[in-house]
């Protein structure tokens, strides 16, 4: 059986990256679902399945629930964020996303019950940093925040929106990058 | 004997079993079982604070060192959660 950490290369259809973008943009312009956390933040999970070495994207889960602020993972974040967090001009506390337990496991029933591996989260990185004009790799946060964690991030630019991109990268680490194909 | 279900990225430790039964009349034996026969599965340890933990759907509260007194019966199921984070 194929393991996450041996992915060469991973396959996104076309609609269910668009199905991503709409996810971001949606957030980005600020249009909440109801029972969403209203932060300019897109995240969630994709699954699908393994095969040969070869991850191809079935399912895009979005996630509306961010549990940063609530204990204990408001200070399991604070303490990350201090030591590894680089400065930005957005306060620390409305920096970072954890996922809520309740919907996660959510996530990961409905991944179980159609028989699809969980691939990893996707976030996206919006303001370009000096000497990284488009943010699609992790940062160093996010490389801590993943580390271990078998799962795949998915990172993608939305600096300039009528551009965007996505890379992956196995435990967020920057040496780990699986290169994504987009099909159909 | 309880049975807990395993979430994907632990399953590398539990030779890519999605449910395991163990025995164990508390929360915390159980787990403690778990880790004994899996001693991969440690790493859930390792941030207590950040384990979840479902017995049949509902969420259990209290900390990681108070689950001794939360009985199981032999026919619950027991889901581990550690949050997915990013910065």
């Amino acid at each position: 059986m194929s393991e996450l950490k041996d992915a060469a290369r991973i396959d996104l259809p076309a609609t269910l990256w668009q199905e991503i973008l709409g996810h971001c943009r949606r957030k980005l312009a600020g249009d909440f679902l109801p029972g969403e956390t209203p932060i300019r933040r897109a995240y969630g999970i994709l699954a699908g399945t393994l095969a040969d070495n070869t991850m191809e994207v079935r399912l895009v889960l979005p996630v509306k629930k961010n549990a940063r602020s609530v204990e204990p993972f408001r200070t399991y974040m604070d303490t990350v964020m201090a030591e590894h967090a680089v400065e930005s001009t957005t306060p620390m506390e409305q920096r970072g996303w954890i996922t809520d337990p309740e919907e996660l496991m959510a996530c990961f029933r409905r991944c179980d019950d159609e028989g699809l591996v969980i691939f990893g989260s996707y976030h996206m990185h919006i303001v370009a940093w000096d000497g990284d004009p488009t943010r699609d790799t992790p940062t160093r946060l996010d490389t801590v925040l993943a580390r271990g964690s078998n799962l795949v991030s998915f990172i993608i630019s939305m600096v300039d929106e009528r551009h965007p991109s996505m890379r992956a990268f196995f435990e967020g680490r920057p040496d780990r990058e699986i290169p994504i194909n987009i099909t159909g | 004997m309880a049975r807990i279900i395993i979430p994907f990225p632990f399953r590398k430790h539990t030779e890519n079993r999605r449910e395991v039964d163990i025995e164990g009349a508390s929360l915390s034996q159980v787990i403690e079982g778990l880790v004994h026969r899996y001693p991969g599965l440690k790493t859930i340890n390792d941030q207590p604070a950040l384990l979840s933990v479902f017995i049949n759907g509902r969420q259990v509260q209290g900390k990681t060192g108070e689950w001794d007194s939360v009985p199981l019966r032999s026919d619950d199921e027991v889901s581990l959660i550690i949050p997915i984070a990013g910065g």
